[in-house]
């Protein structure tokens, strides 16, 4: 995508990294919290762990082609955490963002900054992010669950309890690793589609 | 529509009562928290009341009476359903209900509270109440780039949707694939453009260059943020006490 843009030598953030990661966090969770929507839903909320990547793997490999310096993508997991508290999700996001963006930050650091198919990678592992969201089911479950009945009903609690047993913490993490790699590899041919062609990418 | 220029967004700002930009972060903080994270469980309800009518108050405030008033009838109305409802039995009606009246009464409290911060601040105050904070140029930066952005983004894409509308391509149309790639491809392209065009802009009034910044914004506390301040941490004392109480 951007193989024949030179690296720039310093690996300090500047101002203009530090913009591109509020824009692209910007695109990446306006379209969350479109999708996110759909959590009111019980049914859907295990749901989310799939769609989440899978949407925001466009927005995401966008961003790859702007990620020349570490940094930025511990950066935008952080971001996104914050987004989600002031959303109501609660604040494991913000711990769960950055040790995602951490290992993304590997993974693109070995693809050397462009090789567009370790990005695809470093979407699928960036995508874990999202199970930060359903750490309140499983963290003091109990109460988690009492607080939703009484907020939403006795029914509600008991439908997404029935929904979310403990064991399907480790499906939701899987699920959103592979939707993510999925994910990436539909914003890889979009941005080989159309950003390169109109001179986003 | 696109913004003119790329500098601020037209903000009535100065009229009625002014909040501190920090105070405003957290009043959304703490409806986060409490209201729509939903600590200290039904205890909390009266809480959730007082907490929710402060950004319909602020919103007053700021000009917008008719707004605030049509917000402050729509949830008083959910919050009254709700709180009679919740202890009742079972029935899909009550079911569909109360999740309706549960959402309406903790999601519009912080809407309405994101929309006072956005709507009320200008960038410039809001970057001062970070430096004020002592908040890391890494975090202030993009934050503030997001404050600036996230309505435009939500604003070109509430255009293409209508443009996509005229066309047919929806969702239900039996076209998921269009639906994804008519969309979201012409609305991030604008968006990447607009970024872009806002980052030079950025870049020109000196955000990020190595030296510190000036800023004529005029923050500070005044009594109304020690209102604020302390019915936030109020809330927050009563939250954690009925946590380790129950």
């Amino acid at each position: 995508m951007s193989a024949h843009k030179p690296i720039p030598q310093t690996t300090k953030l500047t101002g203009k990294d530090l913009i591109n990661v509020g824009i692209y966090t910007g695109i990446y969770g306006v379209l969350m919290v479109l999708v996110g929507w759909l959590g009111f839903i019980p049914i859907l909320i295990p749901l989310l762990a799939a769609l989440v990547p899978l949407i925001g793997g466009i927005p995401f490999m966008l961003y790859l082609t702007k990620v020349h310096k570490p940094g930025m993508l511990v950066l935008m997991g952080i971001l996104l955490g914050i987004l989600m508290f002031a959303t109501g999700m609660g604040y494991w996001t913000i711990l769960t963002g950055a040790a995602a963006g951490a290992i993304a930050e590997l993974i693109w650091k070995w693809g050397d900054y462009r090789d567009a198919g370790k990005g695809v990678v470093t979407c699928g592992f960036f995508s874990a992010w999202v199970v930060g969201n359903f750490l309140p089911f499983y963290i003091g479950r109990d109460a988690y669950l009492a607080q939703l009945a009484d907020g939403f009903g006795a029914e509600y609690a008991k439908e997404l309890s029935g929904y979310m047993p403990t064991w399907m913490l480790a499906v939701l993490l899987v699920a959103s690793i592979a939707f993510g790699l999925l994910g990436g590899l539909i914003g890889k041919s979009v941005c080989a589609k159309h950003f390169a062609r109109a001179g986003v990418a | 529509m696109r913004p003119a220029g790329l500098g601020e967004r037209e903000k009535p700002t100065h009229r009625g009562v002014v909040l501190d930009p920090r105070s405003k972060l957290l009043l959304l903080a703490t409806i986060a928290t409490i209201v729509l994270g939903g600590m200290g469980g039904s205890q909390m309800l009266w809480m959730h009341a007082v907490l929710s009518s402060l950004p319909l108050a602020m919103l007053a405030f700021s000009g917008r009476f008719v707004a605030a008033m049509i917000c402050a009838a729509a949830f008083g109305a959910a919050f009254f359903v709700q709180a009679a409802l919740v202890a009742q039995g079972s029935g899909t009606g009550i079911f569909v209900l109360l999740l309706l009246s549960g959402i309406f009464s903790r999601m519009l409290p912080a809407i309405v509270a994101a929309h006072y911060l956005v709507t009320t601040t200008t960038v410039s105050e809001f970057v001062a109440g970070m430096h004020r904070m002592h908040a890391p140029d890494s975090i202030v930066i993009p934050l503030s780039v997001m404050f600036r952005f996230i309505p435009t983004v939500v604003e070109e894409a509430t255009s293409i949707q209508q443009v996509m509308k005229m066309r047919g391509i929806r969702v239900g149309a039996g076209h998921p694939r269009k639906m994804l790639e008519y969309r979201l491809v012409p609305t991030m392209i604008c968006s990447a453009r607009i970024g872009e065009e806002l980052s030079a802009a950025a870049l020109t009034r000196g955000l990020g260059a190595p030296i510190a910044r000036t800023n004529v914004s005029h923050i500070g506390f005044a009594i109304q943020d020690w209102i604020i301040a302390a019915i936030c941490s109020w809330a927050f004392i009563a939250a954690s006490l009925s946590m380790i109480g129950a």
